[in-house]
């Protein structure tokens, strides 16, 4: 039978893989919105006549469009394949910077949503780390969702690394204010679940009020 | 007959931008926003007639916005529009007032009958 700490890890995971999925497919929504939208008024152009095959340069705006958000699309895709396939195996060589990366495109909609921005500051040059990437990103997922819960708009969060003493260090930096509803929520006061988890990874977590601060291993021992 | 005056508001600035250009071929009178805040303002500045209101829409709620809209004037009519898993705001927004709702993405056929249903309804009112 599962212990309290696995049961939360489950539900977490759970309400994680769900909250990627609605984004995922809200935004492949949207654009394929667009597209439709925007071919349909090409159409529109051509069937009611209001523009004349002479005005070249409102279909190519148009097609432009169109290919950008098919591009956007297939980002977005293969963000949510590589988010997927981080799942393979618990244990594996990965960069944090790219990890991250997936996860803020995954999540920038939730962000924009609350009009809380989501920002990335990486040191390019820090080493891979072998460990559990799916576990790192559940961690650092609870951590802003709980963030993006409780900011008002305009805040920001960014998420900055570094490599330090040998340690690769996640630093979620907190910029703005509490809705007041929320304002016990405020780092260090949620659910203990975040201790089961870098328990697992191996490293260290530091909160303070604007900062925190999760150091991890390049080699989890 | 004078021209429907249809109020567009979804965070996509290019899906406003494109539906926005079919209505118009299609003689509404449209004008668009991207978030609550914008919406409100010509909602107040010009009353719209019927307004096409995204539920998930940057700075206020949309179901809030709606209510917004309603108390301000009850006879400008409402039509959602939803992604297929809002079941529970598009309830909620019929049950404050919604004129209707439409999924995403749109069928332009589908969304102009219903914006000429929801302008009979506010002429007839």
């Amino acid at each position: 039978m599962e212990n309290k700490g696995e049961r939360d890890l489950r539900l977490l995971q759970l309400r994680f893989i769900g909250k990627i999925l609605a984004g995922f497919t809200h935004e492949s929504k949207n654009y394929i919105a667009i597209v439709k939208e925007s071919a349909g008024l090409i159409g529109d152009m051509i069937q009611l006549g209001k523009k004349s095959g002479d005005e070249p340069d409102a279909y190519l705006e148009i097609i432009h469009s169109i290919e950008e958000q098919i591009e956007k699309a297939t980002d977005l895709f293969r963000y949510l394949n590589r988010f997927s396939h981080r799942m393979d195996t618990e244990l594996c060589t990965f960069n944090v910077n790219e990890t991250l990366e997936e996860l803020i495109a995954l999540l920038t909609r939730f962000a924009n949503q609350k009009k809380i921005s989501l920002e990335k500051d990486f040191q390019q040059d820090i080493p891979s780390i072998t460990n559990n990437p799916s576990l790192l990103q559940l961690l650092v997922f609870h951590f802003l969702e709980e963030q993006l819960t409780g900011l008002d708009k305009n805040s920001s969060l960014i998420l900055n690394t570094s490599l330090s003493n040998g340690l690769v260090v996640v630093k979620i930096m907190i910029k703005g204010n509490y809705l007041e509803a929320e304002s016990e929520k405020k780092p260090g006061t949620d659910n203990k679940i975040h201790v089961y988890i870098i328990d697992q990874l191996g490293g260290t977590i530091i909160k303070e009020n604007d900062l925190i601060s999760i150091s991890l291993p390049v080699l989890l021992s | 007959m004078s021209q429907t005056k249809v109020l567009l508001v979804d965070d996509e600035v290019e899906f406003t931008v494109a539906l926005a250009e079919r209505l118009q071929l299609r003689n509404y009178s449209v004008q668009t926003a991207n978030n609550a805040l914008e919406a409100l303002g010509l909602v107040y500045k010009n009353r719209p007639d019927v307004i096409i209101l995204d539920l998930r829409i940057p700075g206020m709620d949309g179901i809030e916005t709606l209510k917004t809209i309603k108390k301000y004037d009850p006879t400008i009519e409402v039509i959602m529009l939803t992604g297929h898993g809002d079941v529970q705001s598009v309830q909620e927004g019929m049950t404050s007032g919604a004129f209707e709702y439409i999924m995403k993405p749109v069928d332009i056929g589908e969304l102009t009958s219903k914006i000429d249903k929801a302008q009979k309804k506010k002429t007839e009112v």
